[in-house]
């Protein structure tokens, strides 16, 4: 299952139209003047830069309602899970990875109403049961100018082709695993990714183990910037904000965008929060195209409003994943599948990880 | 020793010494970088990383957050450890011997095992990122240190002195305060400084039972290595070099002036 | 400071269960002494005691009762591995700390009181920063284009691999741990006469003879106190690991953290950390009466 993101879109336009008929219908990054007057929410996420831009995203919806904003964090899954197994619910409104909204949703996560948010000008295939996105940004290949020159990789194929382009990998190896990564080491070995199954999970990893012993995992997004700053690697799978960062600093590395992987955080409403209209409220106000940029600008991660034109500089404008030519060429993984082997992916990348 | 030896001694001594202080002394210039990496040697020089600590509310909140943790662990530790102390030193040998094993197992605990219960217990009692939950950990991890280094001040100590005093007719309250007091006052000293520096350097628990509104100055650290190459890192541990250098020089002064009266 | 160390490190290396002052304190029993050392139990028992209790329960009630995540455990080639690895690291610090630490300590006690109060500071400086910060300074070190490289590579050296390997991370843990081995050994050697030394060579034993007869096994209970400290401190280490090490450097730490926290695993991160913490605690049952024993033949010396 392979989904381009540019592709033209049957349901979310459908979706948008029925919305547009319906009464009182959401307009993303709008709020009823005090609407919320007298409430209180509380907003997490994962704290720094971060955090404080989603917060200064919100700043009108604050004003504008009068809501009572506070924010908590680090998203710890194991936190909320306490708070919901205890039924004494404190987040009304969680950022997370990319993962947990599927794993947990109905569990941990509530369904929502999109009734009440306006999902109508995000990417496509980002919305889920459970979340909407909350940012955009991506792993790109980047390789060092001075060892391709005129011969550069061009794909993730090359990437994992060591034979017609010697060098050194790196790739990250924090401890989660990347299914789009995965599912691109199939790819380079000519298997089809239509119908994964988890032997296939066995295959990708082979596939990335054949690199060879070399292979530098990376574990922090600071090291991998490094990695690009010092010029150790020479092809380097790294987070599109630390390669924006080490390009700035001086990094002589180049992005090849084709099929660059997309990823997200999410925004999520965990079950049996006290006031589900307010923290949907938020959502759809988070979602706006000025909050976006206000976001973007603050953050230099990607919006997730498709008309969002922050102003911000050259580099970082380069680095920023929602323009046309980039979304045509960006790749979404097969979430379902990932989602469905989550235990037994992770165990595999752990052990990969681990030596064996 | 012959003189071969010697030097043979001596130049493995200087290496042993270089390795154990030179990433101190590679944080120092890194602190002074321009631009915001980690790459060395640094380009060019600025004092922006510090006065990002300074400036920035994350950094000198999570720098306070720690210095309270730490002073009112180092209060409650001290105290306790002491009291502990006196107890151990009053016992039949048997007891105190199993006591004190039994009281110094926090250090030997493995600090994510330790964490992970911390932290499940926690959840529970709603104690993740909260002034009590910190400095209850920390207490626990600091008492074994001030056991030990009162401990150490009383077993030099001579107990005929404060029985000398009680029998020319002092209280036990005054034959401690005034006599056993000063003689172990260097061992409880220590005790409270190490109590200090366990709490405020103290990382792995506090990881697990951090929230954005307590997060102390390890915790602000690591999640700026782990997110970016931020060289206020760098800055953060120079001024703590520093600070730590100022306060033991001014200690051994103070200390070879006492000496010499 | 320097004293600090050395008090606090002293009666570590006197063995845990310090020989108590009882003797001079049987007389004034009246003080029921052992309430002095009731908040100590008290907070010991609720943060500690609680805890590892609740680890413990849960790594066998989870999901269901029984052993299930010891079966997993000791079935998982992977968990095996790491198991494995965090031992071998951890007694590769420990030798490289008895291999550096024995011969620093031992001119620490040979050298006049100016080198020796620099030396200690050298010992002690490390303490000055961050722990965290010190782990990032060797990342700095370590990496191929850092520092160290950068001098072997201007000897005319090539290049080694340090960081995301295991030697990077001994290298690492090993300066952190240094401190825990030299103090022990320094309070033990200062205690030894080096008379004695000398009376054995004008026995006619040579230097060398000398030393490993009559000076090593005087300095025995100063080597057992810290490596064993050295070891079990290794073997919980987390932060360094996961910070300097490769994919083939990960410890036992790292990988209760993730089940714990990524997977909300208690049951399996539960029966990870206790495999860790049995494992500490039998070490220092074996290593307890050999840290005992030859101390007092010391002290008969």
């Amino acid at each position: 299952m392979r989904l381009k993101i540019g592709r033209a879109v049957g349901l979310a336009a459908l979706l948008a139209t029925t919305a547009a008929l319906a009464q009182s219908k959401p307009v993303a990054g709008e709020v009823a003047e005090g609407s919320l007057k007298g409430k209180t929410l509380t907003f997490v996420s994962y704290g720094g830069i971060y955090q404080d831009g989603q917060i200064a995203a919100l700043k009108e919806f604050i004003d504008k309602s009068g809501v009572q904003l506070l924010s908590d964090g680090p998203t710890e899954t194991s936190k909320l899970q306490a708070q919901v197994e205890s039924g004494n619910v404190t987040w009304d409104v969680v950022d997370t990875a990319d993962f947990p909204p599927y794993v947990y949703c109905g569990k941990l996560f509530q369904k929502l109403d999109f009734s009440k948010i306006d999902i109508s000008n995000i990417p496509e295939g980002q919305v889920s049961e459970c979340s909407v996105p909350a940012m955009n940004y991506g792993v790109v290949l980047m390789y060092k100018n001075e060892t391709y020159k005129d011969n550069p990789p061009k794909s993730w194929a090359d990437f994992f082709d060591t034979e017609k382009f010697p060098g050194s990998r790196a790739i990250e190896g924090s401890g989660d695993f990347s299914g789009g990564f995965m599912e691109q080491a199939l790819l380079a070995s000519g298997q089809p990714v239509d119908n994964l199954t988890v032997a296939d999970i066995d295959k990708a990893v082979e596939k990335i183990k054949a690199i060879g012993p070399d292979t530098i995992f990376w574990k922090t997004g600071a090291e991998s910037q490094q990695l690009a700053e010092s010029g150790e690697a020479d092809m380097i799978a790294m987070w599109t904000g630390r390669a924006m960062t080490a390009v700035k600093n001086g990094a002589a590395y180049t992005p090849v965008w084709q099929d660059w992987l997309v990823v997200m955080d999410q925004l999520t409403i965990p079950m049996g929060v006290k006031d589900p209209d307010a923290a949907h409220a938020l959502i759809n106000a988070y979602l706006g195209k000025a909050s976006q940029e206000t976001l973007a600008k603050t953050t230099s991660y990607t919006p997730i409003h498709k008309d969002a034109k922050p102003e911000v500089d050259e580099i970082t404008a380069a680095f920023m994943t929602n323009t046309p030519d980039k979304l045509k060429v960006g790749y979404q993984q097969n979430i379902k599948f990932w989602v469905a082997n989550f235990e037994a992916a992770n165990e595999k990348w752990s052990a990969m990880l681990a030596g064996n | 020793m012959k003189l071969p030896t010697r030097i043979i001694l001596g130049l493995f001594c200087l290496l042993v010494a270089v390795w154990l202080v030179a990433p101190t002394f590679v944080v120092v210039p890194m602190s002074f970088n321009e631009k915001k990496s980690l790459a060395f040697p640094p380009d060019g020089f600025s004092w922006q990383w510090y006065q990002n600590f300074f400036t920035n509310p994350e950094w000198s909140a999570s720098l306070v957050s720690s210095l309270k943790v730490a002073a009112v662990t180092a209060v409650f530790a001290t105290i306790i450890g002491t009291l502990a102390a006196f107890g151990l030193d009053r016992m039949k040998s048997r007891t105190s011997g199993v006591l004190r094993a039994l009281l110094i197992t926090p250090m030997v605990v493995p600090g994510v095992v330790l964490a992970v219960g911390i932290y499940a217990v926690y959840l529970d009692t709603h104690l993740v990122g909260t002034m009590t939950g910190f400095v209850l950990a920390h207490t626990m991890l600091a008492v074994p240190f001030v056991i030990i280094a009162v401990s150490a001040s009383l077993e030099v100590f001579d107990k005929r002195l404060e029985t000398a005093a009680t029998s020319l007719g002092a209280s036990r309250l005054t034959a401690f305060r005034t006599v056993t007091l000063p003689l172990i006052a260097p061992g409880i000293l220590s005790g409270l400084l190490f109590a200090f520096v366990t709490s405020f350097d103290e990382i792995i628990v506090a990881l697990f039972i951090t929230s954005p509104y307590l997060k102390t100055l390890p915790v602000q650290i690591f999640s700026s290595i782990t997110r970016d190459a931020d060289p206020t890192v760098a800055a953060v541990g120079t001024i703590l070099f520093i600070t730590t250098s100022l306060v033991i020089g001014a200690g051994l002064i103070i200390g070879s002036r006492q000496g010499r009266r | 400071m320097a004293r600090t160390g050395t008090t606090a490190m002293d009666s570590l290396a006197n063995n845990a269960p310090a020989v108590p002052a009882s003797e001079r304190g049987t007389q004034r029993m009246a003080d029921q002494p052992f309430w002095l050392v009731v908040p100590a139990l008290v907070l010991l028992v609720g943060v500690l005691g609680v805890p590892l209790a609740i680890i413990v329960i849960r790594s066998f009630a989870e999901p269901d009762w029984g052993l299930q995540n010891y079966a997993w455990f000791f079935n998982s080639p992977v968990n095996l591995t790491v198991l494995q690895r965090t031992f071998t690291i951890s007694a590769w610090v420990t030798l490289v700390c008895v291999a550096c630490g024995y011969p620093y300590a031992y001119v620490m006690t040979v050298v006049g009181p100016r080198l020796r109060l620099l030396l200690i500071l050298c010992v002690l400086v490390p303490f000055w920063v961050s722990g965290v910060v010190r782990t990032l300074a060797w990342v700095i070190l370590l990496q191929d284009s850092g520092v160290i490289n950068s001098i072997l590579r201007g000897v005319g050296f090539g290049a080694v691999k340090l960081i995301r390997t295991q030697t990077g991370v001994v290298i690492g843990m090993a300066q952190v741990l240094l401190p825990f081995m030299i103090l022990p050994l320094y309070s033990v050697m200062k205690t030894i006469d080096l008379r004695l030394m000398q009376a054995a060579r004008s026995l006619g034993a040579s230097p060398a003879r000398a030393f490993v007869q009559v000076y090593m096994p005087l300095s025995l209970p100063g080597v057992y106190a810290g490596a064993i400290i050295v070891f079990i401190l290794a073997l919980g280490f987390y932060i360094t690991p996961a910070l300097l090490g490769g994919p083939r450097s990960t410890m036992l730490s790292t990988l209760i953290q993730n089940q714990v926290l990524s997977l909300l695993n208690w049951g399996r991160g539960g029966a990870m950390g206790v495999v860790l913490l049995v494992a500490t605690f039998v070490l220092l049952a074996i290593a307890m009466p050999l840290m005992r024993q030859p101390h007092r033949r010391g002290r008969d010396a």
